[in-house]
């Protein structure tokens, strides 16, 4: 009884259960996330500076890892970054992680001269009776992503690591 | 993502060299490529982190005989974490082969199979590749466009033998040509 009396208190944020079948509870989530995105920085070093892929995945991992740094919370971090559960998030950094790996080994970089790409915008008026995609809510650090990748001026200087 | 923001961004992100072709439509964002970097196009999509595509819809071919390289294999991709639809495309001849996009997304077994029997594209490395929807001594590969519309056997039941026969065909049919100028006006179809 007095066990609980001490230990409700410690435990009141603990997290039951993330929803989702299949996917664990992590308790140290923030430690892990803070890790991953450390070494996400660090391997995409070997992505060359101009890429756009390289910008993207600088500036959002930059983002969230501030976000983690600054919030003690789990709670916090997730409503903060409003990108979903913090399991959620950690899946998406291991499979960049995956990514940038892949990516180093197939270095797909570089324009080649001769490279011309045909794109099309389409705007013919979809039928009425037919639905129209209608998109969800989108967390605003991809608007920041976006302008990030879209600017000319390089990806903002990472401070960490 | 609404289609303006995640087409610039795909634009921006992708690397270059995987991309021949990019369109932007309410019916659907296409994105076309090199049967060469197909699988690393879709590992691409699946693991990124603001194109997280991890379902893929279905995987289906179109033969266009006009064409050097005639079939064309279409995958509709899912985000169900962005909510968001993509397709992609690429363009393959009878003897090209395509890999297998089965250790990113499980479903695709079928699909490909589907594509073998009906097309005749086939993938390296598949684990499983047969036939799926034509009968177990079909020649052929019904979909593409020199197949008639009532193939070359005909099956019945014979009774002396006591068991299904398949005879060729006593209804022929000719060579399918399609001529896609209508007889009314000039107008290219797509």
């Amino acid at each position: 009884m007095f066990l609980r009396v001490i230990g409700r208190p410690l435990m009141a944020k603990v997290k039951q259960t993330t929803g989702i079948v299949g996917l664990d509870v992590v308790p140290n989530a923030r430690q892990v996330l803070i890790n991953l995105y450390t070494k996400t920085l660090k391997e995409i070093q070997a992505v060359p500076e101009d890429e756009g892929y390289r910008k993207a995945v600088e500036s959002f991992t930059t983002h969230r890892l501030k976000v983690c740094q600054e919030e003690e919370d789990w709670e916090m971090i997730e409503k903060k970054m409003g990108c979903g559960q913090v399991e959620e998030l950690i899946e998406e950094a291991q499979d960049e992680l995956k990514l940038i790996e892949k990516m180093i080994e197939w270095d797909p970089w570089g324009v080649p001269d001769d490279y011309e790409c045909e794109v099309i915008e389409n705007d013919a008026p979809v039928p009425k009776h037919v639905p129209l995609h209608r998109p969800g809510p989108v967390p605003e650090e991809f608007y920041k992503t976006l302008e990030a990748v879209q600017s000319k001026n390089g990806a903002p200087a990472v401070t960490s690591v | 993502m609404d289609n303006q923001s995640i087409f610039k961004y795909s634009w921006e992100t992708l690397p270059k060299k995987w991309v021949k072709k990019m369109e932007r439509s309410e019916h659907g964002n296409r994105s076309d490529t090199n049967s060469d970097y197909l699988f690393q196009l879709l590992c691409f999509l699946k693991l990124h982190t603001y194109t997280r595509v991890q379902v893929s819809i279905d995987i289906c071919g179109v033969d266009h005989p006009s064409r050097k390289r005639r079939f064309e294999v279409v995958y509709n991709l899912l985000s169900t974490r962005y909510n968001s639809r993509i397709r992609v495309q690429t363009s393959a001849d009878e003897v090209t082969r395509i890999s297998p996009v089965v250790s990113l997304f499980p479903s695709a077994g079928r699909w490909e199979r589907e594509v073998w029997d009906m097309f005749g594209v086939s993938s390296i490395n598949h684990p499983d590749l047969r036939r799926i929807s034509t009968d177990y001594g079909f020649e052929g590969h019904p979909l593409r466009k020199d197949l008639p519309l009532s193939g070359y056997v005909e099956v019945r039941y014979d009774d002396p033998e006591k068991r299904v026969v398949s005879e060729p065909i006593e209804m022929t049919q000719e060579f399918r040509y399609f001529d896609f100028a209508s007889p009314w006006e000039q107008r290219s179809d797509r």
